[in-house]
């Protein structure tokens, strides 16, 4: 799972993969059509549904949250 | 640099109001004004918050109509409000005081598709080509004259977020073109000339009415999709369909190859005229 996310983040947003930060929307290392973009793909890699109350910066603050979220979402489905 | 605005406000959302704020903090020193912004609406992913903390410029919150217009309506000085991605319409009153002077962008060629969700509209109507307005701001809305305008294309699997990234992108070139102008007050504006046939899009108005009619032509469902895409942001419901008799609702969609094609359940693929198919999942509701 974890892989596959990566290459995801890899397509649409490489610099999240050296990402260290606490947040990397607030710095401008994503921005919002990004997400939409990685929400898009992951939703159809992971065949889940994220709905739009998990679509906030903290669940893309990092490669870490993102994976947590896709793990959880899927564990859920 | 010399103007006669003490004060600037910037008044938005998302990534154009963004950028724009830090144009507009980058040139506070060459004219002397005081900036502020103004959060109308909020949305998850903002970060115009976080850009003012960093810039020393002053934020406010003021999600409230009649508060935003009581706020601004209590300004005295000289001010140009600069409105990027902004919802509120200026009440008349504000409009035509002598200190006051806004400006708006508008995500669409002007005169054509005033209104809200213009990028929607223009996918939905097949326009291959579009843009943005930097406009005056008028007590009519999206009527007033024509600071600059940038057009963009249209690609045939363009999604309503995509075209909404580009035109704000062009809006902040746009914006960085005749700011110096606005502030000096002297743009040429250009009338806009209104077509009999001029149409304003309302915010209550959907593509489609909402409805995916799978016996329509799929290249019309496929601009129907992609016109009403802006991820999770709630825009726009999703859209409603009729599968096989039952009522559904659609969860995501795809243009895919033919050999990607997999049977599975809550999923229909319609053939584009192109070899592809439109694959799209849906729920029974």
């Amino acid at each position: 799972m974890e892989e596959k996310v990566l290459e995801i983040l890899e397509e649409y947003c490489e610099e999240a993969l050296d990402y260290t930060g606490e947040n990397m929307m607030e710095e401008g290392v994503i921005d919002s059509f990004t997400v939409i973009n990685i929400v898009s793909e992951l939703e159809d890699v992971f065949d889940i549904e994220i709905d739009a109350k998990y679509v906030v910066a903290e669940n893309f603050r990092n490669k870490e949250a993102i994976m947590e979220l896709v793990r959880r979402l899927v564990e859920e489905a | 640099m010399e103007t006669e605005f003490r004060r600037v406000v910037v008044i938005g959302y998302g990534k154009a109001a963004g950028e724009i704020l830090k144009d507009t903090a980058d040139r506070q020193a060459d004219y002397g004004y005081r900036l502020e912004f103004i959060e109308h609406e909020l949305h998850a992913l903002s970060v115009t918050k976080q850009i003012c903390g960093e810039r020393g410029i002053a934020f406010s919150s003021i999600p409230d109509k009649r508060e935003l217009s009581a706020y601004l309506g209590e300004i005295r000085e000289k001010t140009l409000i600069v409105s990027a991605s902004n919802n509120y319409l200026f009440p008349a009153f504000l409009v035509e005081r002598e200190n006051m002077t806004i400006i708006n962008f508008h995500n669409a060629l002007l005169p054509d598709y005033p209104g809200r969700n213009a990028p929607s509209w223009v996918i939905y109507q097949g326009e291959t080509r579009t843009g943005i307005t930097w406009h005056y701001v008028t007590a009519d809305v999206d009527e007033g004259n024509i600071i600059i305008q940038k057009a963009s294309k249209i690609g045939p699997d363009t999604k309503a977020y995509e075209l909404t990234e580009r035109l704000m992108d062009l809006a902040c070139e746009g914006f960085q073109e005749c700011f110096d102008g606005v502030l000096s007050e002297r743009v040429e504006a250009k009338p806009q000339g209104f077509s009999p046939k001029r149409r304003m899009y309302r915010s209550t108005e959907v593509p489609g009415d909402g409805f995916l009619d799978l016996q329509e032509e799929p290249e019309k469902s496929y601009r129907l999709l992609r016109s009403v895409d802006y991820g999770k942001t709630g825009v726009f419901p999703p859209l409603q369909t009729i599968v096989e008799g039952v009522q559904a609702e659609v969860l995501r969609y795809r243009k895919i190859s033919p050999e990607k094609k997999k049977e599975e359940a809550g999923t229909l693929y319609l053939p584009l005229a192109d070899g592809n198919l439109l694959k799209i999942k849906y729920r029974a509701i």
